[in-house]
C-alpha cells in the first residue's frame, strides 16, 4: 500500500490489491491517477515494471518521472511525441550558436581575437 | 523465418515474435530483418501492441514519421535508461540558455565597443576642426595617436555583470521533477557534473533550463551546418553522458497536473511553425543501430 489504506494509482487502475511489495506504489501516488494512466497507455505497466527492474532503486523515481513525461508527450502528439521537441531545440541551439559566432567575430574587429573566448564563466 | 517458396525474409518484429511475416505485416516496413536491435528497443519500451495502437489512429502519411520517432525514442531510452529523451531535452534547453546568455553578453560588449569607437571618432574630428579654426596645422600623427589608443584587452568578466546562475536540471517543463543525474549505485561522479548546485530558475521566458555547462560543446564556436538530424543520430554531446552517474540530490515529486508539466514546453513548441518541425524531421531516415 502506498499509504496506510489507499492503494496506489497503478493498483487502482489495474484493479488489483496493492501490496507492500508493489513496485509502482512509491511513484504513482493515489492522488495522481493520470500519471499512471498515461504511462500505462503509452508503454504498458509490464514494460515499465521491467524497465524499473533493470535499474537501481535510487534511479526508479527519475526513470518513472521521465517515462511519465514522455508518455504524456506521446499521447498529446502521437506522431512525434517528445522527439519533436528535441529536434526543435537542436535547431534552436544551432541558430543561437551561429548568432554567437557571428557576434564574436564582429567583436573581434574591436577588441581583437580574445573576443572569441568564452565570456561567461561556467557555474561552480 | 523464410516464407515458403519465397526469398523474402521475415521482418525483425516477426522474427522476434517467431511468427510468420505476411505481406500485410504492418511493422515490416519499419523493422528490417538486418536490424534486430532496433525492434528490440522499441519492443522493450512500447511493446508491439502499443506501437500498433499508435499507428492505427494515424493517417498513412503520418505513419512513417511516427515510427521514426518511436524508434528514436526507444533507442535513446536504451542508451539512457534512466532519463531517456527527457534528459536530452533538459540538456538542450540548458545549452540554449547558456548560449543565449553569452550572446547577450557579447552584444553588450559590442555595443560598448561601438560607442567607444564613436566617441574616439568624434573627439578626433573635434580636434581637427578646432585646430583648423585657429589656423594651425592639422595635428600630427603623434598628437592624434593620443586619441587612437589601442584598446586594452577587454576583460569582459570585469566589465560585465557575470551572472552565476543556479539552475535546476529539471525545470525544463516547469514540472516538479527536480532531480539530476544522480547515480547512487555506482557513486561515480562524472567530473563534468558533480560540482554544481542548482536551484530553480524562474526568470526564463524561453522556458530554458540549466544543465551542466561543461556539457556544452568543448568547441563552443563550432557551428554545425546540418540543420536537421537523422532520427538515429544521437547528438555527440550526449556521448559524454552516463545516465547512471551521481549528480544532484534534490528531487521533487511529479505532479500530475502534468498539464502544467508539459504546458510550457508545448507552448514553446506551439510557437514554432509547424513547417519548422516538418523541415527538422525531413531528413530523418531509418538507419542501422547495430
Amino acid at each position: 500500500m502506498s499509504s496506510s489504506n489507499s492503494p496506489c494509482a497503478a493498483c487502482k487502475f489495474l484493479r488489483r490489491k496493492c501490496t507492500q511489495e508493489c513496485v509502482f506504489a512509491p511513484y504513482f501516488p493515489p492522488d495522481q491517477p493520470q500519471k499512471f494512466a498515461n504511462v500505462h497507455k503509452a508503454f504498458g505497466a509490464s514494460n515499465v515494471a521491467k524497465l524499473l527492474n533493470e535499474l537501481n532503486a535510487a534511479q526508479h523515481e527519475d526513470a518513472v518521472n521521465s517515462l511519465a513525461y514522455e508518455a504524456e508527450a506521446r499521447l498529446r502528439d502521437p506522431v512525434y511525441g517528445c522527439v519533436g521537441l528535441i529536434f526543435i531545440l537542436q535547431h534552436r541551439l544551432k541558430q543561437v550558436q551561429t548568432d554567437l559566432y557571428n557576434a564574436k567575430k564582429e567583436l573581434a574587429t574591436y577588441i581583437g581575437p580574445q573576443a572569441m573566448l568564452p565570456i561567461l564563466q561556467p557555474p561552480g | 523465418m523464410t516464407l515458403k517458396g519465397g526469398t523474402s525474409q521475415a521482418c525483425a518484429a516477426c522474427k522476434y515474435q517467431r511468427r510468420k511475416c505476411s505481406s500485410e505485416c504492418p511493422l515490416s516496413l519499419y523493422f528490417p530483418p538486418e536490424q534486430p536491435k532496433m525492434f528490440q528497443n522499441a519492443h522493450k519500451l512500447f511493446g508491439v501492441s502499443n506501437i500498433l495502437k499508435i499507428l492505427k489512429n494515424l493517417q498513412p502519411c503520418q505513419k512513417a514519421e511516427a515510427m521514426r520517432s518511436i524508434i528514436y525514442q526507444a533507442n535513446i531510452r536504451d542508451k539512457f535508461p534512466v532519463y531517456g529523451c527527457w534528459g536530452i531535452i533538459c540538456q538542450l534547453q540548458y545549452q540554449i540558455l547558456q548560449a543565449e546568455e553569452e550572446l547577450h553578453a557579447v552584444h553588450a560588449q559590442l555595443e560598448m565597443s561601438r560607442q567607444h569607437q564613436h566617441q574616439i571618432s568624434s573627439l578626433s574630428d573635434d580636434m581637427v576642426a578646432s585646430q583648423l579654426e585657429l589656423g594651425m596645422a592639422p595635428p600630427s600623427t603623434n598628437a592624434l595617436s593620443l586619441f587612437n589608443h589601442t584598446p586594452q584587452p577587454y576583460n569582459a568578466v570585469d566589465a560585465l555583470p557575470v551572472t552565476q546562475q543556479q539552475h535546476s536540471y529539471w525545470n525544463c517543463n516547469r514540472a516538479a521533477y527536480n532531480s539530476g543525474y544522480m547515480d547512487t549505485k555506482d557513486n561515480v561522479g562524472n567530473p563534468f557534473w558533480v560540482q554544481h548546485s542548482y536551484a530553480n530558475n524562474d526568470n526564463n521566458s524561453n522556458n530554458s533550463l540549466a544543465i551542466q555547462s561543461e556539457l556544452v560543446s568543448s568547441q563552443p564556436l563550432a557551428i554545425q551546418h546540418e540543420v536537421v538530424h537523422d532520427y538515429d543520430e544521437i547528438h555527440p554531446f550526449f556521448d559524454t553522458i552516463d545516465d547512471r552517474q551521481s549528480y544532484i540530490d534534490s528531487k521533487e515529486p511529479y505532479e500530475s497536473s502534468s498539464e502544467e508539466s508539459l504546458k510550457d514546453t508545448t507552448q514553446s513548441v506551439e510557437h514554432v511553425a509547424e513547417n519548422e518541425l516538418k523541415s527538422a524531421a525531413a531528413c530523418f531516415s531509418l538507419t542501422s543501430v547495430n
